[in-house]
């Protein structure tokens, strides 16, 4: 019959590792919006799921985007902080999927 | 029949299987992002037909057990003839195409083994079907995984909003999971090369052993490995648009957060599981993944009539497929007429099936001008100026 163990294993792997790596992700990105450096990445193509992004509505975006860097509470070196600290967050974030890739490629660790 | 006559037609319709295996499963890894608008259609599934190409020259271990354990392990040890092995793959091409057709990501795995299992049962008989062995590692996990995996989805999602929410009105840098993303989305498309090209592989390597060509216990040889990695990067490169149509728009909207928590579930799942030998579809975990993720946000719904059509696709895959491949073994059977009738009738089928698909066509160019999966509807491709509330919702 089916390897409930095995299944039971493979659930918790999978949801604590997703978890980890959504997490630091998300938490470098809210470390890099708290540091006013917010990411704007608009669409690389206007998809029906995302309802209008038009030029001036992203140039909006980028102006809202300065103006809360701007009215950011923080010191400098804070941001500093926090920009760097997000940086790290996604370091870790790439070396977790590194070791995905290692998990994927059976020359690496057999 | 000429036995290497046989063993050429399988080789060509094997490589023809892992064609539309590329074909159905490029939407697992690149529906999300190309919703998203992460990356465009065309670049994504390029991505991805590269990924694959390489994911299937770094692994022959799946296509070891193919050839060495699963199918005899189906059929209880007994020889299975090039003949069966034709038929199964007859029945899973066409299933394949067929659910392309209808736009549902149904998985190429289950059609395989429904196939075999159909062309098995004719040609050697019900006893030689271990059917408590495809109840525990085929029906079973494709009942379990989706379930599981949207879990997870629905938790990473909720995770990824809760951390980067923000006072209403202030940017939230949500925009930024794009980048993610592309490289959620590329580890999902690497480790489906690594283990769907190898399924192909494992056939056609089980072919040349029974028929002699190979030693027993032996791995794929060089040139099997290549065409099968081209025949499956040839088929993700050209894309099962209807299939990516209904992952990344059909079941849900999915915006940037919720596109990569779905991605990072499904590839945590599907590396978890095989790395520990527990082979699961991928299909069946991104669809999961992707209805997970679609509970995970606040204010998005996700449509049950979509999921539960894909539902009863998972469910027929393998006895239509069965019953497919039982057919095309049955005139398998009458000898060399019937292995003909078998090329002629499989072509008449794929090609209605094309021409079927040229009335509502489905492509990269047209891709977000259809309003919903299934229904081809044009609309405007300059949208009206939004209103006040649209603009608002916007804001990622």
């Amino acid at each position: 019959m089916i390897d409930w163990a095995a299944f039971l294993v493979v659930a918790a792997a999978a949801l604590v590792s997703s978890a980890i790596v959504v997490s630091l992700y998300s938490l470098g990105l809210r470390l890099l919006t708290t540091a006013g450096r917010i990411p704007m990445v608009e669409p690389a193509e206007f998809t029906g799921a995302i309802t209008v992004l038009s030029p001036a509505r992203a140039a909006k975006d980028a102006k809202r985007a300065r103006k809360a860097r701007k009215a950011n509470p923080l010191t400098d070196n804070q941001k500093r902080l926090a920009q760097y600290a997000g940086y790290l967050c996604f370091a870790l974030c790439g070396l977790i999927v590194l070791y995905g890739v290692y998990l994927i490629v059976p020359a690496l660790h057999r | 029949m000429d036995f290497t006559l046989i063993v050429a037609l399988v080789i060509a319709l094997a490589l023809i299987f892992d064609f539309t295996n590329g074909f159905h499963d490029t939407a697992n890894a690149m529906a999300t992002p190309i919703a998203t608008g992460a990356m465009k259609p065309k670049v994504a599934v390029g991505v991805a037909a590269v990924l694959n190409l390489v994911g299937a020259f770094l692994s022959t271990e799946v296509a070891r057990t193919v050839s060495g354990g699963i199918i005899k392990e189906g059929d209880g040890g007994i020889q299975i003839t090039p003949e069966m092995i034709f038929a199964g793959l007859i029945g899973a091409i066409v299933w394949n195409l067929i659910t392309w057709l209808r736009g549902l990501p149904s998985s190429s795995s289950h059609a395989l083994f429904g196939g075999l299992i159909g062309a098995t049962i004719i040609g050697v008989g019900a006893q030689a079907v271990a059917f408590d062995v495809v109840l525990a590692k085929v029906i079973l996990p494709a009942l379990i995984a989706p379930i599981t995996v949207g879990i997870v989805a629905y938790l990473a999602t909720r995770l990824a909003y809760a951390i980067t929410r923000r006072d209403a009105g202030k940017p939230d840098g949500r925009g930024g999971f794009r980048y993610a993303q592309i490289f959620s989305s590329s580890l999902v498309a690497l480790s489906h090369g690594t283990n769907d090209a190898q399924k192909t592989m494992g056939v056609i390597t089980l072919t040349l052993i029974a028929g002699g060509y190979q030693a027993v216990g032996s791995g794929p040889q060089f040139w099997v490995v290549a065409c099968c990695a081209l025949a499956i990067a040839i088929g993700t490169y050209t894309g099962g648009w209807r299939i990516i149509l209904t992952m990344g728009r059909g079941l849900t909207e999915i915006k940037p957060a919720q596109g990569f928590a779905a991605e990072t579930s499904t590839a945590a799942t599907i590396l978890a599981s095989s790395h520990l030998g527990f082979a699961l579809s991928t299909t069946q975990v991104a669809s999961g993944s992707v209805i997970g993720s679609g509970l995970g946000r606040r204010g998005s719904t996700v449509r049950w009539g979509m999921a539960g059509q894909i539902a009863l696709g998972w469910l027929l895959t393998l006895p239509a497929s069965a019953i497919m491949g039982a057919f095309a073994a049955g005139l398998a059977l009458l000898g060399p007429i019937g292995i003909l009738l078998d090329v002629v009738i499989g072509t008449v089928v794929v090609y209605v099936l094309f021409q079927w698909s040229k009335r509502d066509r489905v492509s990269h160019d047209n891709l977000h001008d259809i309003d919903d999966a299934g229904h081809v509807v044009k609309i405007k491709k300059t949208p009206r100026k939004p209103s006040r509330k649209d603009r608002a919702k916007v804001a990622l």
